[in-house]
């Protein structure tokens, strides 16, 4: 059989997690970066695999992918739960290996016949032979690279590169390992570089990193000139709080984990009135316990970006699940009505784009900015364009100094302008004096319930998002313009349209695709799109179909719009989608 | 001159506490020195909680209960200004409770004064945390044993209306612990709600005021405590300053130290490209 060009390979390998039995990954995500193929990695997302157990997937493919695919080519099994539950998804002429140390499992895996299965003892032989088990990583990149056909002298190096920093005994002993890989591939008829795939002529991308949306999001806040970061652990929005906290104070910033969130919004309020642009980040439950501080900010006219990085709900939910059930929250939470944006990054590229847009618009309107990712943007690693930041702007907003104040005859907090933004005084500058408050209150920060000066107050506020409008990421499009029936997804949905799309029209079944950024305000653009199509099907994580609930309290016309849902933490792959948009199209 | 806002007339009913807790506070910021435009004066939500509108300087008012994560960010923020942090006993000590145990903790170079009447007197007399079952006995929180119970305090003192001289010198004393960048200055002030809880005659009674005692040493932790214990079991309250020590400041331990931050400017890009090399392999 000749070997299959490696263009689109989808690795799982699955056993014991949080012992770092899974660096195997590590090394195949640096084989495959070498041979200039986009990645689109996810951990962690084998939800059933109870008892400990861990998977980290992995997508290498020459055309950027914003999702994992439907079927694994490849799966490393270090244990029989793996193969129980990862076994099946091996689609046809996929190869299993699995570390048969432990035994076969309990029960019958139903597995495709043309999967081919290689049983390597991996972990009793690197016990047996170099005394510790997590030599299995090393042994088990052994076999992965013959079967990539990669020739054992560049696996060495790879191995070499990623495990640079360990002592030498440590390394050699890894060599050691990969070396009865490779041993244990022969035995079993695999010889060097004659495996089942081969890479193609490497293609060079320009720079690329490997990031994830939180990080993406962190990157563009600092860019954007972001220095006051605090939060309390949460998953899926801990990764924010890791990433800034050895990295701020390269920058003269600071980090704070508090004691809770009311503490770390507030703290992260008084940096940002303080005149530093501030950040705070957590999940839905986190976010929930912010709400009064979100609806405050927005009334005394402090500027805050918040990252709501979004899990299975409600209550504590699935922790380590992908959802975007929070959007309601996020759009209609808190009491009374006040000004506020929600963005949706669509890739981690987009989360940085995102990060430095929501640090200078909240500067700019001096208001709470939320950046909303489900746990599958917010955490899954692409690599993707190295961030531009040499063209990044840090906006100063109406920030007024001591000398524009000096020629002034008056300064006035809440002063009412033409576009709702007034100058800011921050604290230290001589003649701002001001007081700011959540009480409402009359231009000069004196509380007041005069009804015309409330009203004055309530409408140069809502007038501020009107302001900053243009600034606002656009929506991307895709597909067919012209088809009358459309898609519209966020966050994570957006790999899946776009690669479900992209066979459909194979197909010859064509979709007009729309995927917002921009989530609050809605921008007149998603109206227009929803309006001039005849069906839209609106994809979302979530059991109520919040995103058409919002498009809908926007004035997108309901009859139009149709859900398709999904709420078992489990991500869309371009197949369910596929099959989802034919079955309603041969109703239809 | 720039006009800004006129500084409002105190909202408090006559012979409340609060109006001597102002007073000192003004004095003692003239007294340090403390530029108005070079200070912030938060505030929580209660009768107390407008102090702020009353001083000449920066004002805030807080959401209830949140006073001290504002403060902190300030402070922390911009280490150059004075930053006192004001609010009633109902905001600090039952919504606000956990924030004042972690502020003592954090240590930021920070003033806040608690204006303590055990009662709630924006909502019309509900009894506070400072507040016991008994009124004849001292069984309500006493944030003062409090902050001496956590190892990272630094400044502790308790001042009483009546005795305005003092409540100055201690305001005076506790702003410049602060701003020191030496850390937290608590200062707890009896203040009585007339309205609802007119504690004066119980608190002239039981007032003890450490600083005329030869033997009491502010800077012995364990003694503080002892002598707050005892004097607690003899229903008296101890007033003064109670204790004072060294102890690292947030801002010291945490970052900035006494370092503005500034947002980014171009020189920030090659740490920031730094960044993205890690990132790239
Ligand atoms: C979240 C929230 N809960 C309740 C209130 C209502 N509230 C306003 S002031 C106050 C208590 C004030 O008591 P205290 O802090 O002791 O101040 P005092 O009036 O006694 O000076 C309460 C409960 C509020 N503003 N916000
Ligand atoms: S109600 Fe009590 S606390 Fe409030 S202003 Fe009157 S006396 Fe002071
Ligand atoms: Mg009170």
């Amino acid at each position: 059989m000749s070997p299959n060009g490696v263009t689109d390979f989808n690795v799982m390998v699955a056993g014991q997690g949080g012992d770092g039995s899974l660096t195997v990954v590590t090394l195949v995500d640096r084989l495959m970066r070498r041979h200039g193929l986009h990645l689109y990695t996810s951990r962690n997302v084998a939800s059933r695999i109870k008892g400990g157990h861990a998977a980290a997937l992995l997508r290498g493919s020459d055309v950027r992918r914003g999702c994992i695919g439907d079927h694994l080519d490849l799966l490393v099994a270090f244990d029989a739960e793996a193969l129980e539950i990862a076994g099946p998804r091996v689609g046809p002429e996929g190869i299993i290996v699995f570390d048969s140390s432990h035994g076969e499992p309990r029960t019958e895996v139903a597995i495709d016949p043309t999967v081919q299965r290689l049983d390597i003892p991996f972990g009793r032989l690197s016990v047996r032979d170099l005394r510790r088990d997590l030599f299995k990583n090393s042994f088990g990149f052994g076999v992965v690279t013959r079967l990539l056909s990669v020739p054992d002298d560049e696996a060495e190096d790879v191995l070499s590169e990623r495990f640079n920093r360990l002592p030498p005994r440590a390394k050699a002993a890894n060599i050691e390992a990969l070396r009865r890989g490779f041993e244990y591939a022969e035995e079993h008829g695999i010889e060097q570089g004659q495996g089942r795939w081969r890479f193609g002529r490497a293609q060079a991308h320009g720079e690329h990193i490997l990031a994830s949306g939180n990080q993406g999001a962190a990157f563009g806040f600092l860019a954007a000139g972001g220095r006051f970061f605090t939060g309390y652990p949460i998953t899926p929005a801990t990764d924010v709080l890791d990433y800034l906290g050895p990295r701020i104070n390269k920058l003269g910033g600071v980090v704070v984990q508090a004691e809770d969130e009311m503490s770390s919004i507030n703290m992260a309020l008084g940096a940002s009135m303080a005149g530093v642009r501030a950040m705070t980040a957590s999940s839905g439950p986190g976010i929930a316990l912010m709400q009064e501080t979100i609806g405050h900010l927005g009334s005394a006219e402090i500027p805050l970006v918040i990252i709501d990085a979004m899990r299975a709900g409600p209550s504590t939910g699935m922790p380590t699940k992908p959802e975007q059930s929070d959007l309601d929250m996020l759009v209609f939470g808190g009491n009374g009505d006040f000004p506020r944006i929600v963005l949706a990054p669509t890739n981690p590229y987009d989360a940085f784009e995102i990060g430095v847009i929501a640090t200078n618009v909240a500067q700019l309107y001096q208001g709470p900015v939320f950046i909303a990712m489900d746990q599958a943007i917010a955490q899954d690693s692409v690599t993707v364009r190295r961030f531009d930041v040499d063209s990044v702007e840090v906006e100063p907003g109406k920030v007024v100094d001591a000398e524009t104040l000096s020629g002034l005859e008056e300064y006035r907090r809440y002063a009412v302008t033409a576009d709702g933004i007034s100058p800011w005084a921050t604290p230290g500058t001589k003649g701002g004096l001001s007081l700011v408050t959540g009480n409402e209150r009359d231009e000069w920060g004196l509380v007041s319930t005069e009804p015309d000066n409330r009203v004055e107050q309530m409408d140069k506020r809502e007038r501020k998002v009107k302001t900053v409008e243009s600034l606002l990421p656009a929506a991307l499009r895709g597909g067919d313009p012209d088809a009358e029936i459309g898609i519209v997804g966020i966050g994570m949905e957006v790999g899946v349209i776009i690669e479900a799309v992209e066979r459909l029209a194979k197909s010859g079944s064509s979709y007009a695709t729309f995927m917002p950024r921009t989530i609050w305000p809605v921008p007149d653009e998603t109206i227009e799109f929803i309006s001039s199509r005849r069906i839209v099907y609106v994809v979302e994580h979530n059991a109520e179909g919040q995103l058409k609930r919002v498009l809908a309290a926007a004035g997108a016309p309901p009859d139009r719009m149709h859900s398709i849902l999904r709420y078992d933490g489990v991500p869309f792959r371009p197949a369910d989608l596929v099959a989802a948009l034919s079955e309603r199209a041969s109703v239809a | 001159m720039t006009e800004t806002y006129t500084p409002g007339k105190p909202i408090w009913c006559a012979g409340c506490g609060h109006f001597g807790v102002q007073g000192a506070l003004v004095r003692a910021l003239e007294k340090v020195g403390a530029e108005p435009h070079e200070t912030m004066v938060l505030a929580g939500i209660g009768c107390s909680g407008t102090i702020q509108n009353n001083v000449s300087a920066y004002g805030y008012h807080a959401l209830h209960g949140r006073v001290l994560p504002a403060a902190t960010g300030v402070a922390l923020a911009n280490p150059d200004l004075t930053v006192v942090a004001a609010g009633g006993d109902g905001d600090g000590y039952a919504i606000g409770m956990g924030h004042l145990v972690h502020t003592f903790k954090r240590n930021p170079s920070l003033t806040y004064i608690v204006m303590t009447n055990e009662t709630y007197g924006l909502t019309k007399g509900q009894r506070s945390p400072a507040a016991g079952p008994d009124p004849a006995h001292n069984e309500g929180i006493d944030s003062v044993r409090l902050g001496l119970s956590i190892p990272g305090s630094s400044f502790i003192a308790r001042g009483f209306t009546r005795q305005a001289e003092q409540l100055e010198s201690l305001t005076v004393a506790a702003v410049e612990h602060a701003n020191a960048g030496r850390g937290f200055a608590f200062l707890e002030v009896l203040s009585p709600c007339v309205t609802y809880k007119d504690l004066y005659p119980q608190w002239d009674a039981a007032a003890y005021d450490v600083d005329e005692d030869p033997a009491y040493d502010p800077m012995d932790r364990a003694g503080a405590f002892a002598t707050c214990q005892r004097l607690d079991d003899e229903d008296r309250i101890p007033i003064g300053l109670i204790y004072t020590g060294n102890n690292e400041s947030m801002e010291a331990r945490w970052g900035p130290g006494d370092r503005r931050l500034n947002p980014g400017g171009p020189d920030d890009r090659d740490v920031l490209h730094g960044f993205l090399d890690g990132m790239a392999s």
